[in-house]
């Protein structure tokens, strides 16, 4: 975590009058986007109306660039200022279209961008523009459910993304769970999409596990793998080698997978894994932002649940206390280190600690 | 070695985790800040304890845990320990 690679990632800025131009190089991601978002936001808070990103030495841009770009216009939209993309390259673009997020710029150096909107969603009336897939609604993300259709052209995107970052990917595909059912809902072919099809009708596979059980599932090699009885046959016969699935995790519990398919055996080393772990973050991420992991009731139980589990925590607390004569703050402590190196979450530690008294919790805890 | 609150902060963000989303689970944990002092403690505008800053480390590495990824995010009491967990 300590480690930070920022490879070639850097901002060069270039000022004409009011207009400030930043050439942007190397990886937008995860790790870098922050950084070139402060930068914007600097710029703008110093009253500059004109912001350009000259992409032409960009080499990555991933979803947590898109939102830079989409705040930088929602805040030069207050002030009726303007943003720029220079020198885009024709993947930068299409990920702009593909996201809707070409509407919300001036593209320059190309045709002014069609794009894959969804409908502007009828409560909107804040713009009127042609297309709103995100603009009007990525800054409220947290607040608001964001519409079903944005959320999918983010996943496609991420679809996208680790399909041509992963080597030895043939195909990528997100399942997620709606409505009570596991459904394919990015896929980057036909392929990924009966894979996917084949284990919802199986009820098995590392897809469905992954979603369901919350880990990551991998299978090195199909022709040795002897769990999924049923769905690995239909597996080789659509000459699949091996497949990496990781959880999509939402707020509360697993709610889907990102699955990563190769024709090959064992294609998937560690370099690999860890790819497809900061993809399924990502996915995640996406899904949390947008509240779409949680219906409004389960936004209602969530605090009960956070309630319950502070009370068993505390329980716990007064019994570490009591056995080890130590203050409160010790004794959170040592919940905490010994969850860690019992590998449970602090609140499955607690609930041990408290079994471990077998109901003769003294009370002068 | 503790934390620094901007390692945290990074942590967050990789996590893609949203900052109501990280108090929930602090508060599980039995934080006693509420969300809008948490996130002006993850932007260096509050200064907090170090237990404080421990149960925010133990929010974020549960997360990381939960993606598959070991916990890794020091306690701060974790020096001299003879298992540092990277």
């Amino acid at each position: 975590m300590t480690a930070h690679r920022f490879g070639e990632f850097a901002i060069v800025i270039v000022f004409e009058g009011n207009r400030a131009i930043l050439s942007v190089g190397g990886d937008v991601d995860a790790l870098t986007a922050p950084t070139l978002g402060a930068v914007v936001r600097a710029l703008v808070e110093q009253g500059h109306s004109d912001v350009v990103l000259d992409f032409g030495g960009l080499a990555f841009m991933g979803a947590a660039g898109l939102w830079v770009i989409v705040d930088t216009s929602t805040q030069l939209g207050k002030t009726h200022g303007a943003l720029t993309v220079r020198s885009a390259s024709a993947h930068t673009r299409r990920i702009l279209d593909l996201t809707g997020v070409s509407a919300l710029v001036h593209i320059e150096l190309s045709d002014p961008a069609s794009t894959l909107g969804a409908e502007q969603p009828p409560g909107d009336q804040s713009r009127n523009r042609p297309s709103l897939p995100i603009a009007a609604r990525l800054p409220r993300m947290g607040q608001s459910h964001t519409s079903t259709e944005v959320i999918d052209a983010a996943l496609r995107l991420v679809v996208e993304l680790a399909k041509a970052t992963v080597e030895g990917a043939d195909g990528v595909s997100v399942s997620l769970e709606r409505n009570g059912q596991l459904t394919t809902v990015a896929a980057s072919n036909d392929t990924v999409l009966r894979m996917d099809a084949h284990q919802y009708e199986t009820g098995e596979g590392p897809c469905v596990a992954a979603a369901v059980e919350g880990h990551w599932f991998h299978v090195e090699s199909l022709a040795e793998e002897h769990r999924w009885p049923a769905f690995i046959p239909l597996a080789m016969h659509e000459d699949i080698g091996s497949i990496l699935s990781s959880p999509l995790l939402g707020t509360e519990r697993s709610i889907g997978a990102l699955n990563i398919y190769s024709s090959s055996e064992r294609a998937f080393g560690p370099p690999e894994q860890e790819l497809a772990a900061l993809f399924a973050t990502q996915a995640s991420g996406i899904l949390v932002d947008a509240g779409s992991d949680l219906t409004d009731g389960q936004l209602a139980n969530r605090i009960t649940d956070a309630l319950k589990a502070r009370e068993v925590i505390a329980q716990a607390q007064g019994v570490l206390m009591a056995r080890h004569h130590v203050t409160a703050k010790v004794a959170a402590a040592t919940l905490h280190r010994n969850a860690r190196t019992a590998e449970l979450v602090v609140r499955q530690h607690a609930i041990d600690v408290l079994a471990s008294t077998q109901g003769i919790i003294e009370s002068d805890a | 070695m503790i934390e620094a609150i901007d390692v945290l902060e990074q942590a967050r963000r990789d996590l893609g985790l949203s900052v109501d989303d990280l108090w929930y689970r602090y508060f599980a944990l039995g934080g006693m800040s509420a969300a809008l002092e948490v996130e002006a403690i993850l932007y260096g505008a509050l200064l907090t304890d170090e237990h404080n800053r421990d149960v925010l480390a133990v929010a974020l590495n549960e997360r990381f845990s939960e993606l598959g990824r070991d916990h890794p995010l020091a306690y701060s009491d974790d020096e001299g320990l003879p298992d540092p967990v990277v």
